[in-house]
This record gives structure tokens, C-alpha cells and sequence, in this order.
């Protein structure tokens, strides 16, 4: 415990960080995994499998950092959120108020936007080591 | 308030959430019921289904056995593996849920009883065809995911039935999904916030998000290959342009994603058994919180995993080679969350603990096998051997069988109210440890040695007799612990005591239910401040049975429980639930009989199922949904008044509209994929020679269904503006104009001869005009019956529920036609 006192908010019901902000994230990954595979995939049907992959590594790459972009947008905003649990400064968030909730949901987001962009990484990955689509 | 109040209003809950005496116990539709049958239902299926692993085991036990034929087996391996995977996997989460959910959060019932009741009627009549099958010899035979060409050119009606089968228990599936996301979003006690709420909770709701983008994908590809088996429409016939492969897609999109709906909601079980046993809260809720959400998402992303050998290009095996690799990292996070959560409390010894323990231990070696199986390289060697098998049975087992073990054991108390015996508990895990590892641990080796799943024998020079033995004595053990468990189940108990209320000094909500649980499940409703309700507030039970919490009498004589907001739980409604009826049930024996006459080719049953569904159905629908309450609001205590009718995006039935409706999109989106994967593998697409639909009528039909959009969303405004007269001649309008869409729709490919037997392609665009004219006759269906409703006085401009759902629905499907008229007429000028 930090014996830092934290300021409880008076925050309306239904205010603050919602569910379609937590799974902000992980859909910007969805979209981006998604955009890879089947630009890659209609890419090498199409050009065959002989094709060299430098345009469309330059493509993913592209793609990588507009979703990495998206994801740091989000990122920003819950960061300014930053407040841990009203009763112990603590990442419990067991408290019953809606202030609670509003850091209780952007914890999770804040913690999804971190798995989300390690995963939009990985999956970038495989295009920096393949070079032609066989 | 005097003692006799009190017991007036105890004795008038007890009469309205009465069970149906004698035999029309059968028309129940109360959670606790319907959840009890799901359960038993779900467990009699998994005996099932491993007395048919046993008589594999036997016939692999030695070398050159001819205990069963060739095509016995066939027939024995694909039901063993669909009877587990979608008669017991799926059903037994959906069948958990349904029965201790609202008790955890604090509701009378599930807002939906009765579609529960006609899930479980749809689950039962489709388990029990496609189980019977083997016992005629038409058993599926072609592995339990039913490769093309294989499956559509070889088998008999074993893949018809496997088909509509399981397309008819992917209803019950979404029915259940919907009533489940509904629950926990919409009718949690008052004060349960969103970071207040069980985490099993969470993980119902993920999952239940997960089957509305899962299962859809399944369902497309049943249409497809059906018709390609009953109309030979040719998706998946190489030599007229089809490719197999599109059905992997299909099938896999569904499939791997099904793992995790499968694992998370076991994995839920224990996130409520560890903290109890450790008596203390849970560590990292709201990590277990964001991986749970991480896992829904990711898992997504890996369905090609199991194409690794279809000849994918090597750039296509990365992306999914990464995802399966970086789905470990929220799936460790979760089982860390649990060790620290052991390890910070004092654990007390238990034989659910015992269970989970087991669980954790096998589900890691299962993990760290599939962690290997995703390296692409690794899997061309292990591909289709025992060494897959021996992986998917670590996970599931481990990550499923188990964790279900824990939670039987866990809520016998409260599901009957006696509690099972800690010898019989003790001999009936270590025999199921000890015999599952004897059984699988040896088929890694087995598989490295090259043996090949699905062969039904093998010579003895392979040297995998002894290793096959020991499998096969392995699953005895196994078996036999699994049978100790199951006496200890269904044992008379007459003669026992009660179990102690809150037997293992549980904090969550489900627990303050008394023993043995009435009918109406609490007294009164509590208001939740904390997450372990129990543990916290000592004054939580002597309050909900003295009836000082919320909605502590059913004064007006209808079944009521408390909606209230997503994020808050703030009280917003009474709702009336539904009461028992055969609706339902006769629903489900109308549909059922159109799934079952349909594959035996008899089409008058199928049409007189199809009438029966549809009457029961409009039935169900006419005189139990959207009642005009004979108030506008009732007081719920706690000077707390509640509406009684709520409609728009504030009621439940709105919202069930919205999730079915996106679990139907994802179906079509599916549909719409297949057309462009065609388009991917043809050089030319469309193919040269055939032309059609053209884009006039397409743009004319999109015309049309925009129109008849229009006037249903008029008429709702019209509606709430008090014009009826106009409002009901609007839908007249629109019911005309979707006539017209679907027929002008129709006329395309009709017009321009396309011949669906000729080539995928034609076959793909007609498929895709079926969908939509079949949705056009449902919403001009549902514009009829608001039409009657509201010819009736059953829907005014007050108590305008019906349209606005319906207004919901037409939304999607405008979206649908459109997107369909662009594609089908609009592509062809591009490519």
C-alpha cells in the first residue's frame, strides 16, 4: 500500500469506458489479422507461387503500424485513466460505485491494448523472414 | 409488515413458481428444471459416446484384431468424436449455465425460460438421431469433420444425418448463447457492477459472444454441403470448379474457435472452485478478465493451424503459425491467476480441489504439446498421427472433463441438495488420473512411431503393440473412474441428510440459495456491494429469506424477475418470464421432424413438420411475448416503482433480436466469403460462358428490399406517433415491396439460366439469392404478425415491442440484400 489517498470521483451510471471501448483492441487485431491474411493469400493465388513477397511485405508493414497507430490512439486515452482501486490503490477494483467500474473496465483495456499490440507484432513477423510465396 | 403477510407472500411464490405436477413435469420451462434435463441429458450422451471409445480401444489392442469391421469402426470413431464434441461439449456448458447463472446473479430465472426449454427439446431430438444412426449402420463415417470429397461422394446417409443433425443442434446452441448473453448482461441483482460479477459470468458472456461469430460459419457450410449432397450443387467438386478446402474454411472457422468455447467455460468453473477452496477472493480478476476477453478474440486466429498440410502458401501458415503461439500468453495468464490464488490462501482439501488440480495438470501438458503442433514444421511430421490424438485429448480432458468433474462435484449440494461421498469422490479421481495418463501419455510416443489415426488396425512389425495395450487398459481405469463417479451421482439419497446451506462456505451469490432450493430460487432479491456477497455481508442471507430485499411477493400472479443496466446493474424493469407450456417442446418436435424427413428424402412429413413448427411458434409468440401488463408499474420494495413493459433497445427481447440477428450475419458473411473464395482460386470469375445474374435485377431487387425497409421503419415512427391507421398500412406497403424484392431477386439468375449444377459459380450465386428470399419471407412474415398485433389492439403506440424488434431485424437484412445485389450483380462487371 502507498498510503496515497485517492480521490473518489461522483461519476454518473453508465459513464466512462464501456465494453465496445475494452474490445476497442482486439478488434483493431481481428481487422489486422484478418487484412494480412487474405491480402497475402488472394495475393499469392493470384501471382502464383513463384512470386516474390517484397510488395506485400511492404503492404503488412503498412498495415502493422496503421493497427499498431489504432491501438496507441486507444492507449493514450485509457492511460490518462491511470487510477487504481478506490478502496486500496490496488488493481482489486472491488469497490460498488461506478467510478470503480470506470477504472475496473480500463485496466482491462489498458491491459488488452498491450496483448492486442504484442499480438498484431507476432503476426507481422512471418512476413519480415518469408520471401516468396511458396 | 406482520408474520402473516410474510407468509402469504411466501406461500403465493411458492404457487406461482409452482413445478407442473405428474407428467406435465415434461412442460416445465424453469431453469432449474430445464438445466437438470440439459445436464443429464448431456452426461447420458457422454457414456454414449465413450462406450463407443471403449470397443476402439479394444479393437486396437492387439494387432490384426477383427473385433470390428473396417467400416464398424469408421462409424465408431466420427460418432465418437461428434457425439463428444457437440453433444456433450458445447451441451454441457450451455446446460451448466442454464441451471446455476441466475442463481449467481442474483435472478429468479434466465429472461428467455421457454427458449431454453425448446434449445434443450432441439438438443435432445437431435442427439438421439444422429446417436441411434450406428445402431441401423448408418452411422457419419467419415471422421467428425466430414471432409469433401470423402464425405460427399462416398458416404451413404450417414453424412445427411450427421449434417442436419448437428445444424439442428447448432439452433439450441445460439438459442442458448442468446439467453445466456441476455442474463448476464441484463438481469444481475441490483448494485452486481460489471467488476462485481462472478467471473464465471464473464466467461459465460465470452463465450456466448463467441458462438454468435462461431457456429454461424458451420451452419453456411451445412447449407452448402447439403446441397451439394441433396441438389448436386457443385462447392466442393473439383472437376466443376468447386475446391474441398472451402470447406475446411468453413468448418475450421467454427472449429477452433469451438475449442475455447469448449475450455473457457470449464476453466470458468474452476475461477469459482480455487477461491473457495482457498478462502479467499481470487487473484487478478481483472487479469483473468482480460485474458478470458484476449483468449475469445485470439482464438479466432487460428483455424488454418489445422490445414498446415493442405498445400496453404507458407505466408499463410505464419500468420496462423503466430496467432497459435501468441493465444498461449492470455491462456497462461489465466492459469497463473489460479496457482497465485492457491497459493496466497489456506487450502482446504476437497475432492473438487482435487479435481482441479488434475485439470491444471493435464491441461498444461496439453498446452505445451499444441504450443508444439503450431510450430508448421513440427506439424507436418505429427499431422493425422497419435500424436494429435494424444494432444486433443490432453486439452480437452484436461481443460474440459475435468473442470467439469470439479464443478459436478462442486454443485451437487446445490443443484440436489445432498452431498456426495468423499471415498467414492477419492477413488473415482485418482482412477481417472491414473488411467487417462496410462491411456494417452503412451499415444505421443505412439504417434511419433508414425501410427496414423482413424486406421481401425495395424501389423505387429510397426511396433505399436504394446504401446496400443497399454492405451487400451488405460481406458478402462479411466472408464472405471468415470462409472464411480456416476454411481455417486445417481445413488439413492433418500435417507441422507440435507446438505448443510453454503456447504463449503462459499462467497458467491448462488450459495445464500436455502436447501433444498425453492422453486423461486430466493425470497427476495438482494442488493449486491461486493464480490463475494456472502463472505462480506453476514446479513445477506437472514435479509433475502426474511424477504427485505427486492421483489419479495408475486402479489399480481406472474412469474417476475429484475432486469437491470449492463454496466451498473441499476434496477430499469419487472419482467414477466414465461410460465410453462408444450409450446416449446412442440416446436422443437415440428423442427425437428423437418431436420429428420428432410434427410430420408419424405417431403410431405418435412412440410407437415414445418407447418407444426410454424404454428407453435406463432403461438409461443402471440400469447407469450410483449403482453400488455394490466399496469404501467409495479412496486418492487424499497420504494422503488419498476415499468412493467419496456420496449426498444432498453428491453431484453430487442437485444435477444440484435444477437441472433449478428450470429445470422456472420452465417451470410460466410456465404458471401465463399463466393470470393471462388473467385480467388478461377482465374476467370465468372467463369467464361456463363452470364448472369446481370446487375438489373439485382439493383431492382436491392431497390425494393430498401423500399420495404423504409416503410417498416416508417411505420414503427408512424406507430409511436399514435397514426395506427397509416403505421399498418405502411407494413402493408412493405410486406408488398419485400414480395416484389424476392421475386425480382429470383428472376436474376432464373431469367439468365443459370444452372446451379453446372459450376460453383452459379451454384454460390444461388445459394447466396436462397438466403436472402428465405430472410425476406421471415421479415414479411414478421411484418404480418405486427400487422395482426397490431389489428388486435395486442400492439399500440405505448406497447410497441413487436415493432420495434422487427424493425431490428429488417435492418440487417436490408444490409444483407444489399451487399448481396452488389456482390452478385455488381462483381462480375469488375473482375
Amino acid at each position: 500500500m502507498t498510503g496515497k489517498v485517492t480521490r473518489e470521483v461522483r461519476r454518473e451510471t453508465g459513464t466512462g469506458t464501456d465494453l465496445w471501448q475494452v474490445i476497442f483492441a482486439p478488434i483493431v487485431w481481428a481487422l489486422h489479422f484478418l487484412f494480412c491474411y487474405v491480402y497475402a493469400a488472394v495475393y499469392c493465388e493470384k501471382a502464383g507461387r513463384d512470386a516474390s513477397l517484397d510488395g506485400p511485405t511492404t503492404v503488412i508493414i503498412g498495415a502493422t503500424v496503421v493497427a499498431l497507430a489504432l491501438i496507441a490512439l486507444s492507449t493514450v486515452r485509457l492511460w490518462r485513466v491511470r487510477g487504481r482501486s478506490l478502496t486500496d490503490n490496488d488493481f482489486e477494483f472491488d469497490h460498488n460505485t461506478p467510478e470503480e467500474r470506470h477504472r475496473f473496465l480500463s485496466h482491462v483495456a489498458l491491459m488488452l491494448c498491450l496483448l492486442s499490440a504484442v499480438a498484431v507484432l507476432y503476426v507481422a513477423i512471418p512476413m519480415l523472414y518469408l520471401t516468396s510465396c511458396r | 409488515m406482520t408474520i402473516e403477510d410474510k407468509a402469504a407472500e411466501t406461500a403465493q411464490l411458492e404457487k406461482v413458481w409452482a413445478r407442473p405436477p405428474g407428467w406435465r413435469y415434461l412442460s416445465d420451462v424453469n431453469n432449474s428444471t430445464v438445466g437438470l434435463w440439459y445436464i443429464a441429458a448431456a452426461f447420458a450422451f457422454m457414456l454414449f459416446a465413450g462406450a463407443l471409445a471403449l470397443v476402439i480401444r479394444l479393437q486396437l489392442a492387439v494387432p490384426q484384431n477383427d473385433l470390428v469391421s473396417a467400416e464398424t469402426y469408421n462409424q465408431l470413431f466420427t460418432l465418437h468424436g461428434t457425439v463428444m464434441m457437440f453433444l456433450f461439449a458445447v451441451p454441457i456448458f450451455e446446460a451448466v449455465a442454464i441451471l446455476i447463472l441466475p442463481a449467481m446473479l442474483g435472478a429468479r430465472d434466465l429472461p428467455f425460460p421457454r427458449l431454453s426449454a425448446f434449445g434443450f427439446w432441439c438438443f435432445i431430438i437431435g442427439g438421439v438421431f444422429v446417436s441411434s444412426s450406428i445402431f441401423f449402420g448408418q452411422a457419419p463415417d467419415a471422421g467428425w469433420f466430414m471432409y469433401p470429397p470423402l464425405s460427399t461422394e462416398q458416404s451413404g446417409i450417414g453424412a445427411d444425418i450427421w449434417l442436419l443433425g448437428l445444424t439442428f443442434i447448432e439452433v439450441a446452441s445460439i438459442a442458448a448463447a442468446v439467453e445466456l448473453i441476455v442474463g448476464v448482461l441484463k438481469s444481475r441483482a441490483p448494485g452486481m457492477h460489471i467488476n462485481l460479477m462472478p467471473l464465471y459470468s464473464w466467461y459465460v458472456m465470452i463465450v456466448g459472444a463467441m458462438i454468435l461469430f462461431a457456429f454461424p460459419p458451420l451452419i453456411a457450410g451445412d447449407l452448402l454441403f447439403e446441397l451439394e449432397r441433396l441438389l448436386d450443387w457443385p462447392f466442393f467438386d473439383v472437376t466443376r470448379g468447386g475446391d474441398p478446402i472451402l470447406w475446411q474454411h468453413l468448418f475450421w472457422v467454427f472449429g477452433h474457435p469451438e475449442v475455447y468455447i469448449i475450455f473457457l467455460p470449464a476453466i470458468a468453473l474452476l475461477a469459482m472452485i480455487v477461491p473457495t477452496f482457498a478462502q479467499r477472493p481470487i487473484a487478478g480478476y481483472s487479469w483473468i478478465v482480460l485474458s478470458a476477453l484476449g483468449t475469445g478474440f485470439l482464438s479466432f486466429g487460428l483455424w488454418v493451424h489445422h490445414m498446415f498440410t493442405t498445400g496453404l502458401p507458407s505466408i499463410s501458415l505464419g500468420f496462423f503459425s503466430a496467432a497459435s503461439e501468441a493465444v498461449a500468453i492470455p491462456t497462461g495468464i489465466q492459469i497463473f491467476a489460479f496457482i497465485a490464488t492457491v497459493m496466497m490462501g489456506v487450502v482446504v482439501r476437497s475432492v473438487p480441489m482435487l479435481f482441479c488440480l488434475g485439470a491444471l495438470a493435464i491441461f498444461i501438458v496439453g498446452g505445451l504439446t499444441g504450443v508444439m503442433v503450431a510450430v508448421a514444421p513440427f506439424d507436418f511430421q505429427a499431422h493425422d498421427t497419435y500424436f494429435i490424438v494424444a494432444h486433443l485429448h490432453y486439452v480437452l480432458i484436461g481443460g474440459m472433463l475435468f473442470p467439469v468433474m470439479a464443478g459436478v462435484r462442486y454443485y451437487y449440494p446445490f443443484a440436489m441438495g445432498k452431498l456426495l461421498s468423499r471415498q467414492l469422490g477419492i477413488w473415482s479421481f485418482w482412477l481417472m488420473f491414473f488411467g487417462f495418463n496410462v491411456a494417452f501419455l503412451p499415444m505421443h510416443l505412439t504417434g511419433l512411431l508414425g501410427m496414423p489415426r482413424r486406421v481401425f488396425t495395424y501389423s505387429a512389425e510397426m511396433g505399436w503393440d504394446w504401446l496400443n495395450l497399454m492405451s487400451t487398459v488405460g481406458s478402462f481405469v479411466f472408464a472405471a473412474g468415470f462409472l464411480v463417479l456416476a454411481w455417486d451421482c445417481v445413488r439413492p439419497k433418500r435417507h441422507e441428510p440435507d446438505a448443510p446451506r453454503n456447504s463449503w462456505n462459499a462467497g458467491t451469490l448462488e450459495w445464500a440459495t436455502p436447501v433444498p432450493a425453492p422453486p423461486y430460487a430466493m425470497r427476495s432479491i438482494p442488493t449486491i456491494t461486493s464480490r463475494y456477497p456472502v463472505w462480506d455481508d453476514k446479513d445477506l442471507m437472514a435479509s433475502m429469506d426474511e424477504g427485505r430485499g427486492l421483489l419479495a411477493d408475486a402479489k399480481e400472479g406472474y412469474r417476475e424477475t429484475l432486469v437491470t443496466s449492463v454496466l451498473d446493474a441499476k434496477p430499469l424493469q419487472v419482467l414477466r418470464v414465461g410460465t410453462p407450456t408444450w409450446l416449446p417442446m412442440i416446436a422443437a418436435f415440428g423442427l425437428g421432424a423437418v431436420f429428420i424427413f428432410s434427410t430420408y428424402k419424405l417431403w410431405v412429413p418435412t412440410a407437415a413438420g414445418a407447418v407444426v413448427f410454424l404454428v407453435a411458434l406463432m403461438m409461443w409468440l402471440w400469447t407469450g411475448t410483449a403482453v400488455i401488463p394490466e399496469k404501467d408499474s409495479k412496486d418492487v420494495g424499497g420504494g422503488l416503482h419498476l415499468p412493467l413493459y419496456v420496449s426498444g433497445p432498453q428491453s431484453t427481447g430487442w437485444w435477444a433480436m440484435f444477437i441472433t440477428m449478428t450470429g445470422d450475419l456472420t452465417a451470410f458473411l460466410s456465404l458471401i466469403f465463399g463466393y470470393f473464395f471462388f473467385w480467388t482460386i478461377h482465374p476467370d470469375f465468372p467463369p467464361p460462358g456463363i452470364d448472369g445474374p446481370g446487375w438489373v435485377w439485382p439493383a431492382v431487387a436491392a431497390l425494393l428490399a430498401f423500399v420495404a425497409w423504409g416503410l417498416t421503419l416508417a411505420s414503427r415512427l408512424l406507430n409511436a406517433a399514435g397514426r395506427v391507421p397509416l403505421a399498418r398500412a405502411a407494413l402493408v406497403g412493405g410486406f408488398l415491396a419485400a414480395a416484389g424484392a424476392a421475386a425480382v431477386l429470383l428472376a436474376g439468375p432464373l431469367s439468365t439460366g443459370l444452372d446451379p449444377t453446372q459450376h460453383a459459380y452459379p451454384a454460390i450465386v444461388w445459394a447466396l439469392v436462397i438466403w436472402i428470399v428465405a430472410h425476406l419471407a421471415v421479415g414479411m412474415l414478421m411484418q404480418g404478425y405486427c400487422l395482426a398485433r397490431s389489428s388486435f389492439n395486442k400492439m399500440t403506440p405505448r406497447y410497441d415491442a413487436d415493432i420495434w424488434n422487427i424493425t431490428l431485424y429488417w435492418h440487417f437484412i436490408v444490409f444483407s440484400t444489399l451487399l448481396t445485389a452488389l456482390v452478385i450483380g455488381g462483381f462480375p462487371l469488375l473482375a
